[in-house]
């Protein structure tokens, strides 16, 4: 019993070192990769107010809508998969439903439907699928994918007569569903919103200044010189705005920033949130790439991304699920000598990113 | 000087994968009591959590140390960390701690994550409506 109460949950954590003049560097993939992006997170060292073009670039990110109630079924309307989903790339979560216990849709932009489903349901659907990964002894989850673009799916085939039947007329399943189209937006989804109750929405930005603050000193050279867990937890505390300036005898907390570690009298954190699009977050890292080439006192920024805990998928269409947290983020350190760190991160339930 | 000694390094491509290597674990937890109105401070907040780990595991288990990161006074909401060897230890004496002061009290646990950086990014609290 005394050993069980040591052990928790399996969590990995992949750091990468690479550069961005690397012809295999696979960082566009890594981040394309992550299709369901819940939060941004960038932390510039010695930086005051946000940089002009930084600004531009996090207010253009797209805009993303809400429907209330869509009965999934319309998801494979015909007018809806030749405006929105053969033309371009949809990104379509459905909203406040958790992933441990009910059920989850994802739309992949590669055209892919993800259905993860409790027993029932998976029944009452009569669809092929697969039991979760993450099933403990008995299969209470199962998992349907389907690819909307293949022939077999073409509206009036076989097997898309049988997915309509069974989410129209036998499961019923309705979802409030947040989606975003690239590159045509809200135009290519009009079709779809119209005949629902849906709303617009805006990521949101927020910023946040930091003074006198303790940093660890982050040489490029290596990985390991810097423990990536006392980094990440650093990062971490910068983020949730907790004091690392405690003494070891402290009673309430002994928090204390990495060694080596220097002071930065300010620091600029600016966070956005909502269904962010990896290709907004691609032009966030080139425009920071840019933002590092000119000389700066600290030659070095941060770029954290937040997947979103209830996506039925992580990396690569990977599946993925919540046991004690549904954490999947990854944390992009770059410098100015385009060399960059990558920390991947991810809870229990999760596939190995990429 | 050390950015052109870098230069020849650049290209260098390291991977490494850590499993379960987390040293800590952190926890987001609320404390909802019958009388709302009552007020703890960071302090009492701390010894209330070491008092639940003594009645559980006796003097062994008081000695279990963890960190409040950050406290909300009028939430009592608070970050804790733990080892994560004492992650399970923490976590049942938190479930166990029924009364505070004679008031029936419970503990909330919010998140538990082994990154402290998922504690700021979980899209469970995204509003839209």
């Amino acid at each position: 019993m005394s050993v069980d109460l040591d052990q928790t949950p399996r969590s990995l954590l992949i750091s990468e070192r690479s550069s961005f003049l690397d012809e295999k560097s696979r960082i566009s993939s890594q981040v394309e990769q992550q299709h369901f992006n819940y939060k941004v997170s960038v932390l510039l060292p010695e930086c005051g107010p946000t940089p002009s073009h930084l600004d531009s670039v996090l207010n253009s990110f797209s805009s993303f809508y809400l429907i209330r109630q869509l009965p999934i079924y319309e998801l494979l309307d015909k007018h809806f998969l030749e405006t929105a989903v053969y033309q371009g790339s949809v990104y379509g979560l459905s909203y406040r439903t958790r992933v441990d216990e009910e059920n989850c849709v994802a739309l992949m932009p590669n055209g892919r439907l993800c259905l993860s489903l409790d027993k029932d349901s998976f029944q009452v659907l009569g669809v092929e699928g697969k039991p979760s990964r993450f099933n403990h002894r008995a299969n209470s989850r199962y998992v349907v994918s389907v690819d909307l673009t293949d022939s077999s799916m073409a509206p009036g085939g076989r097997g898309y007569l049988r997915l309509l039947t069974g989410l129209r007329s036998r499961l019923h399943l309705k979802t409030d569903f947040v989606l975003s189209h690239h590159p045509g937006g809200g135009a290519s989804l009009q079709s779809l919103l119209s005949r629902h109750d849906w709303s617009e929405h805006r990521p949101e930005i927020s910023h946040h200044a930091l003074t006198n603050l303790s940093c660890p000193a982050l040489p490029t050279s290596d990985l390991q010189s810097c423990d990536p867990h006392s980094f990440l937890e650093w990062l971490g505390a910068m983020d949730a705005d907790v004091s690392c300036e405690n003494s070891s005898s402290s009673f309430l907390s002994s928090l204390v920033c990495p060694e080596p570690k220097t002071t930065l009298s300010r620091a600029l954190s600016v966070s956005v949130c909502g269904l962010l699009l990896p290709q907004d977050i691609h032009r966030l890292i080139q425009e920071l790439r840019c933002y590092l080439e000119q000389p700066r006192l600290e030659s070095w920024a941060s770029l954290t991304v937040h997947g979103f805990v209830d996506s039925p998928v992580s990396w690569g269409g990977g599946e993925h699920g919540v046991l004690r947290g549904g954490e999947n983020l990854y944390t992009l350190l770059m410098f100015h000598d385009h060399t960059y760190h990558l920390h991947l991160a991810t809870g229990a339930h999760d596939t190995c990113p990429p | 000087m050390r950015r052109v000694d870098r230069k020849d390094e650049s290209t260098v491509y390291q991977r490494v994968v850590l499993k379960n290597a987390s040293p800590y674990h952190y926890m987001k937890v609320c404390l909802v009591l019958e009388d709302e109105s009552t007020r703890l401070s960071a302090v009492e907040f701390k010894c209330f959590i070491i008092s639940g780990l003594k009645s559980l595991f006796g003097e062994v288990g008081a000695a279990l140390t963890f960190d409040l990161l950050k406290y909300d006074e009028d939430t009592l909401t608070a970050l804790l960390r733990v080892c994560s060897r004492g992650l399970v230890k923490l976590w049942s004496s938190l479930t166990l701690l029924g009364s505070y002061q004679n008031q029936a009290c419970a503990f909330r646990v919010l998140q538990v994550s082994p990154y402290l950086l998922a504690l700021t990014g979980n899209s469970r609290e995204l509003q839209l409506y």
